[in-house]
């Protein structure tokens, strides 16, 4: 169904049945592999506890260097850093909201129905998360303006909620597809309607791909960039924004701005190290499950 | 055989009945999926109507009066002609390929590192995930950093190497291409690899049984069923990456700025520009408009492919 763990699958590993000598050279290149995805973000941790002469420091200086916590205590001090925060998780919150309830019953919909129309509309759903983020900001920028919607959160959470909820949609259809249908059609039988079926029985056994497509959503939405530079105001921008206003071009404060990355990636770092299992399911469920 | 008025009226009321039962049935199903269509097509299709529109039409923000003169395809036509858009299709195309071919090696190689279920592959996979769930804002600015020809980790060890990139790898144009296809690497190759580990999953194990018994060598095993039976997985996960590939931004904004010169200008940061730094409305519409005409050819090929998966 989802992230299959079979026992098979040790027959196509490349670490059983080795030699010692491929074991060694198969450690090494996966310490390389791990070194190589895993050395920006410890420059990022560490660069953030660090003096500036020691983040400007040539030779590197990877292990042994002053811990300074004056780096947080500047961006708390100099920054709106908490304003910028609280704008990311009311973006994120509101999008996340909006984009489940609409696309979560709407997969249920999707994947339950009998109708042809119903059943391939999925695929309209899939051609609007394609569609580049361009094309759709240019006109609805135009529209925002007009209707003085501008720099509200509500432009920025309409616009994310787009893309969430198609993603929504596809995911969830895909996920109640492989929801045994049997409890719902006995709660049928017993004269629930279609809605109490969804609501009672198909959503609290789905809760899980809800948990999968909500994560996706959050980080959408939370790393959103495009969006959020043309929508928002000095008064409603989101972290990754908040980051670059608070720099000029000229002079950049690195250890101020490890800092601030530091906080803008806490959600991506929770997600991707403790609730990877649902993380792993929504990659692979929203990338490849037709 | 005679049909009584009878038989008629039962056999109606039975269609009918099926009619009723199933709209009651499909009806709530209707229901379900109405507020989201009603959403999308208030803030999506409308939009992109309003796009296709202002394309045929001079618009420039910076007027004063608000202007819009119907110009018809010359927007187009000036796309066509204009060396700037066909610069960034260029560098556009560099970037996708590039990005995309190293991510399939890479993400492939690294799902046949990692596919076995011992506890330290698992956590090795689980720290490999980090990266793709990060801002690609912040990948840019801590690459931009790493980068950075006076304090930079990469020039500096470039240098011990004997390489030297003079102004740092995003200032040099014959560096910056591939300076900013590597962040997209580091960033986007783990979603390759689960992707690939999925496919290698549901992998069937008879032929992998039988390739034994005929003692075929781990290598011919690869080539001969590991990837003819992948073959679909990857095709997906080929034309997924092109899609995503064709749309970056962020990084480009943080690191390049789409220069040095035009050399990491990319059309979907070319169109940003001619929108939202020259103001001209209708002509970057009919720009974003030929890229969602590319992206739909490309999503049209990988829902075909989806498709066929299925069956």
């Amino acid at each position: 169904m989802i992230f299959r763990r079979s026992r098979h699958s040790d027959e196509i590993s490349v670490m059983n049945r080795r030699s010692a000598l491929e074991r060694v050279v198969l450690t090494i290149v996966t310490i390389l592999v791990v070194l190589f995805f895993m050395l920006p973000i410890f420059w990022l941790v560490t660069t953030s506890f660090k003096f500036g002469r020691e983040a400007f420091a040539i030779p590197p200086r990877w292990l042994f260097f002053e811990f300074t916590l004056r780096n947080f205590q500047e961006v708390l001090a100099t920054t709106k850093i908490s304003q910028y925060l609280l704008n990311s998780i009311i973006v994120s919150t509101g999008a996340t909201i909006l984009s489940l309830a609409l696309g979560v019953p709407a997969g249920y919909a999707i994947a339950r129905s009998q109708s042809r129309i119903l059943n391939s509309s999925a695929y309209f759903f899939l051609i609007l998360l394609m569609v580049p983020p361009i094309a759709m900001l240019i006109p609805f920028y135009l529209i925002m303006r007009d209707l003085r919607l501008l720099g509200t959160y509500a432009s920025l959470i309409i616009l994310d909620t787009v893309f969430d909820a198609a993603f929504v949609v596809w995911m969830m259809r895909s996920y109640f597809a492989d929801v045994p249908k049997e409890m719902e059609e006995a709660a049928l039988v017993d004269g629930a309607s279609r809605f109490a079926a969804f609501w009672r029985v198909a959503l609290p056994l789905s809760i899980p791909g809800v948990v999968a497509a909500a994560i996706y959503v959050i980080i959408f939405s939370w790393n959103d960039f495009l969006f959020a530079l043309m929508l928002t105001s000095p008064e409603t921008k989101t972290i990754p924004l908040g980051i670059l206003a608070s720099f000029s071009a000229v002079e950049i404060n690195w250890g101020k701005m490890a800092v601030m990355c530091l906080f803008a990636i806490i959600p991506a770092l929770v997600i991707a190290l403790f609730l990877n299992r649902y993380f792993v399911q929504g990659a692979t469920m929203g990338a490849t499950k037709g | 055989m005679v049909t009584t008025d009878h038989q008629i009226s039962t056999q109606e009321n039975r269609w009918l009945a099926r009619v009723r039962r199933f709209r009651s049935r499909e009806g709530a199903y209707w229901v379900m999926l109405a507020p989201l269509l009603v959403f999308v097509v208030a803030v999506a299709i409308y939009p992109l109507l309003f796009s296709f529109r202002i394309s045929f039409f001079k618009y420039r923000l910076t007027d004063p009066n608000q202007v819009q003169t119907f110009v018809g395809v010359d927007n187009y036509l000036r796309a066509l002609q204009d060396p700037t858009v066909l610069t960034a299709l260029r560098v556009t195309l560099i970037y996708v390929a590039g990005t995309v071919i190293v991510e399939l090696l890479l993400g492939l190689a690294l799902a046949l590192l990692l596919a076995s279920e011992m506890r330290t592959t698992r956590f090795v996979r689980s720290f490999l995930l980090v990266p793709m769930a990060l801002p690609p804002l912040v990948v840019g600015l801590v690459w931009k950093s790493l980068y950075n020809a006076d304090f930079g980790v990469i020039p500096y060890y470039l240098k011990q190497m004997g390489v030297s990139v003079g102004r740092g790898p995003l200032a040099e144009p014959a560096w910056a291409m591939p300076a900013v296809i590597l962040i997209d690497v580091w960033q986007w190759t783990p979603l390759l690899m689960i992707i690939f580990l999925a496919g290698l999953k549901s992998l069937p194990t008879e032929p992998y049984e039988a390739a034994y018994a005929d003692g075929a060598t781990r290598w011919s095993r690869f080539i001969h069923i590991t990837l003819p039976l992948l073959k679909p997985t990857i095709l997906v996960a080929l034309l997924l990456r092109t899609m995503q590939s064709f749309k970056v931004f962020d990084t480009i904004y943080a690191t390049t700025g789409g220069g040095p010169g035009s050399t990491t200008t990319v059309l979907n940061f070319h169109i940003y520009t001619v929108g939202m730094t020259f103001f001209d409305m209708g002509y970057a519409a009919s720009l974003a408009n030929v890229l969602l005409v590319i992206i739909a050819i490309l999503s049209a090929l990988y829902i075909m492919l989806l498709e066929r998966q299925q069956l």
